[in-house]
């Protein structure tokens, strides 16, 4: 209990600012009393430190990073979510426009894999083609990606075309390019295989310790 | 979790069109890198999804594609190729589904279809798969028998030696190897006949392991049996 309650409702009102009638005798004094204790102790309040506007900045900050690092407890902390199945269609249509958009980009050119590659090894091999009447002569095959000119052949004196390229284990298919257009299978193939286009293709067959034209 | 449920759901049926299309753009994609015209890379790669689409694989349409782009093949021909190409997979997948396998790797079923297109029957090649020990081995199993048909082996004969090799736990290098041995006793001067007959009686009277690959002294003589693989010792010449 303080001093005030036993004030009347008129002096309440006083010491409230607000209008008042009359007081009883000596509420007057007792207010003044509590009015001019009040002054004095806000008088006696020290003035706020010119560096604590810093402090309070300082700590707030200070809670910023706390609620930083409470949003990453937050987002790895287990938790069950709820979505509307319409939601559910949304996000796989973006799923599938994002799957649709992504291999726009021509996907990288891929040389020189065999029907089949069991065996991570390479062996050299060296391809040879008497054309002594020919400009230019190259390999192309299934471990060039058809590349008319990737694997080019170099002429001998004599007119015996010849070029080496390490060929991963497994079957490969392969002609000569005869002057960029000609395509002819290799004469001294083993055996031969329709390409499906009305021509041969020569085969060969690369083992770890060998290979054989086949 | 009924929700995440039905939400993978959802993502799964609404994205499988979509990743046909997103194959589709790939393969597409390839073959216009390779120059071949808008027009012509569209048709081969609709093809291409088709047959993805039927469990065959899409890059062996692609490849032949290229193959006959780079031949200067017309392109009616090149599409005409390719879909006789994915009917060929077709054929040949389901022979190896037919050995057992449920769902064939793409290098299987195109080691299939070129041993096919070579000659060997379908059930030669569900012979063949079914003697793989491994799903790896069934696809350079193939590879090898449908080459030593070519050689001039018989079919049959050709799927009894791989099958052999495969039953004798032979190792990847050794089946490989088997061309090889065929041809070295062709140039011994053995007739094919006599080349099916060492390789699966040995030649001796029934000794099965004559034409093992461990063989040395089957090994083609041009072939050194040593040495690192990049070494220019091991180089090969072809004739």
């Amino acid at each position: 209990m303080t001093e005030r309650d036993g004030f009347s409702a008129n002096a309440h009102r006083y010491l409230d600012g607000e209008p008042f009638e009359e007081l009883e005798g000596g509420e007057f004094a007792a207010a003044d009393r509590l009015v001019a204790d009040a002054r004095d102790y806000a008088e006696r309040i020290p003035a706020l430190d010119p560096a604590l506007d810093a402090a309070v900045m300082t700590a707030v900050r200070s809670r910023a990073g706390a609620r930083k690092r409470s949003a990453v407890a937050w987002l790895l902390a287990p938790r069950t979510v709820s979505v509307r199945p319409v939601w559910a269609g949304v996000l796989a249509v973006a799923a599938a426009l994002v799957l649709w958009l992504a291999p726009r980009s021509p996907a990288p050119a891929v040389q020189g894999i065999p029907a089949s590659r069991p065996v991570a090894d390479t062996v050299y091999v060296r391809f040879e083609l008497a054309a002594p009447a020919a400009r230019t002569v190259s390999v192309a095959g299934t471990f060039n990606g058809w590349r008319v000119g990737a694997l080019a052949m170099s002429r001998d004196s004599s007119g015996l075309w010849s070029a080496t390229a390490a060929l991963p284990v497994g079957e490969h298919r392969y002609e000569f390019v005869v002057d960029g257009t000609r395509w002819i299978p290799d004469p001294t193939a083993h055996a031969e295989v329709d390409d499906g286009f009305g021509g041969r293709n020569s085969v060969i067959v690369v083992g770890p310790k060998g290979l054989v034209r086949s | 979790m009924k929700t995440v449920r039905a939400l993978l759901a959802g993502a799964v049926v609404v994205a499988a069109p979509a990743l046909l299309v997103a194959q589709e753009n790939g393969v597409e994609a390839r073959l216009e890198a390779r120059g071949l015209p808008a027009s012509l890379a569209h048709s081969v790669a609709a093809i291409a999804a088709g047959a993805s689409a039927r469990g065959i694989p899409d890059q062996p349409l692609a490849d032949k594609a290229i193959e006959g782009w780079a031949k200067r093949v017309p392109a009616d021909r090149i599409l005409g190729a390719v879909r006789h190409f994915a009917d060929e997979m077709g054929n040949a997948r389901a022979a190896v589904r037919a050995a057992g396998v449920e769902a064939p790797s793409g290098a299987v079923i195109a080691a299939a279809a070129e041993a096919m297109r070579g000659g060997m029957k379908p059930e030669q090649v569900r012979s063949v798969v079914q003697a793989a020990a491994a799903a790896d081995i069934a696809a350079p199993g193939l590879s090898v028998a449908a080459a030593l048909k070519a050689q001039g082996l018989g079919g049959e004969q050709a799927v009894k030696i791989v099958v052999g090799a495969m039953r004798n736990h032979e190792s990847m290098a050794q089946l490989l190897d088997l061309p090889s041995i065929a041809w070295a006793m062709h140039d011994e001067g053995l007739s094919p006949g006599d080349i099916e007959h060492r390789m699966l009686d040995g030649g001796d009277g029934g000794a099965h392991d004559g034409w093992r690959s461990g063989d040395r002294g089957s090994r083609p003589s041009t072939v050194p049996s040593s040495g690192h693989d990049h070494f220019p010792g091991r180089l090969t010449r072809l004739r």
